[in-house]
């Protein structure tokens, strides 16, 4: 049976029927056994010396490497790749431990300045008090109770007499 | 699976050179329509890269005739050729000579006249006698894309033979 016999390939009915028509349209004629070429020694010579060049090739070829090639090519590769790794992981631990330090510093300095502020502030609302305290103390001991000016005198008991003189009226022209 | 170094991908030793005795020459033949400058060459490197695969190829056939595809291409068009079709690449002299072989003047006339794309198919189909399995491997389609491509060039050939659209009538 030839290659191209359509039932050694175990076609459709349909695919058959469609190849017979298309031959008939192409003018080719029906599907014949009369085209199957017999083997001859040339062609069996040929096929041996190619079956035996696929087999040295298949031999002398370079075998695609294996999963224990790979992951012994590979392991060098992840030993630095986790050396790296862990360094990085070190630097990193260590870059955050300066940042927490760094942070805590700028708190405690944030701290003491504001105590500071609060302190002076405090100073200065004291000294504030204190001034208001000197100026009303200084307002109340300069002045007198009175808010007129007294000039003392020594006056007589009770008028007299003589203390005064009568003073005429000028005439009248 | 794996085939022992006493099979070959067409069974006994014996069923080896049969193929080898009727697919060698229409290998050669289709390497040729390629326009390729040694055929005969390109089909013994697809029957050694078909017996040097370790898997178990489940169409033979097909794939001789993908690989000699291939390296014809490969061989015309290094760089770009991986969407030419058959005759598109195959000059009128190189790609004749094939023809002789098996097809007639009025034949080759009508499958000229197809586009290349249904050609192909066409020729892979009702010349080279694959399934329509084979043909989807061999240009890496999907078979209902080869069954539509036949199908439309038996609407082209059909056109050439009716190209006005009419009834046929004997007189």
């Amino acid at each position: 049976m030839s290659w191209s016999d359509p039932a050694r390939r175990f076609e459709p009915a349909e695919d058959v029927e469609l190849r017979a028509e298309l031959r008939d349209l192409l003018g080719l004629g029906p599907v014949t056994a009369s085209r199957v070429e017999e083997p001859t020694a040339e062609l069996n010579a040929l096929a041996d010396d190619l079956r035996r060049e696929a087999q040295r090739r298949s031999r002398t070829q370079r075998k695609r490497p294996t999963w224990g090639l790979l992951a012994a090519a590979a392991l060098p590769l992840l030993a630095t790749l986790a050396g790296l790794g862990t360094w990085g992981f070190h630097q990193k631990e260590r870059a955050d431990g300066l940042a927490a330090q760094a942070q805590r510093q700028e708190q405690e300095l944030t701290r003491l300045a504001s105590t500071h502020a609060s302190e002076v502030a405090k100073e200065r609302q004291a000294k504030e008090e204190i001034k208001q305290q000197l100026q009303l103390a200084s307002r109340k001991g300069g002045r007198k109770t009175e808010p007129y000016l007294v000039i003392p005198v020594e006056k007589p008991l009770k008028v007299g007499g003589e203390d005064y003189q009568r003073v005429k009226q000028p005439p009248q022209q | 699976m794996a085939q022992s170094p006493q099979d070959t991908p067409f069974g006994t030793q014996e069923a080896f050179h049969t193929a080898f005795a009727e697919l060698y020459p229409r290998l050669v033949s289709y390497a040729r329509r390629y326009g390729a400058t040694f055929p005969e060459d390109i089909a013994q490197e697809a029957f050694v890269i078909l017996m040097q695969r370790e898997e178990r190829v489940e169409h033979p056939t097909a794939f001789l005739y993908g690989t000699v595809r291939t390296l014809s291409l490969t061989e015309r068009r290094p760089m770009k050729n991986q969407n030419i079709s058959l005759e598109a690449v195959a000059e009128p002299g190189l790609a004749g000579g094939a023809d002789d072989l098996v097809l007639n003047q009025e034949v080759r006339e009508r499958m000229r006249l197809l586009s290349p794309t249904f050609r192909e198919a066409l020729w892979l189909f009702v010349v080279e006698g694959l399934s329509i399995r084979e043909i989807a491997e061999i240009l890496s389609i999907p078979e209902a894309t080869v069954k539509t491509r036949i199908h439309r060039a038996k609407a082209q050939l059909k056109d050439q033979l009716n190209p006005t659209g009419g009834v046929h009538v004997l007189v």
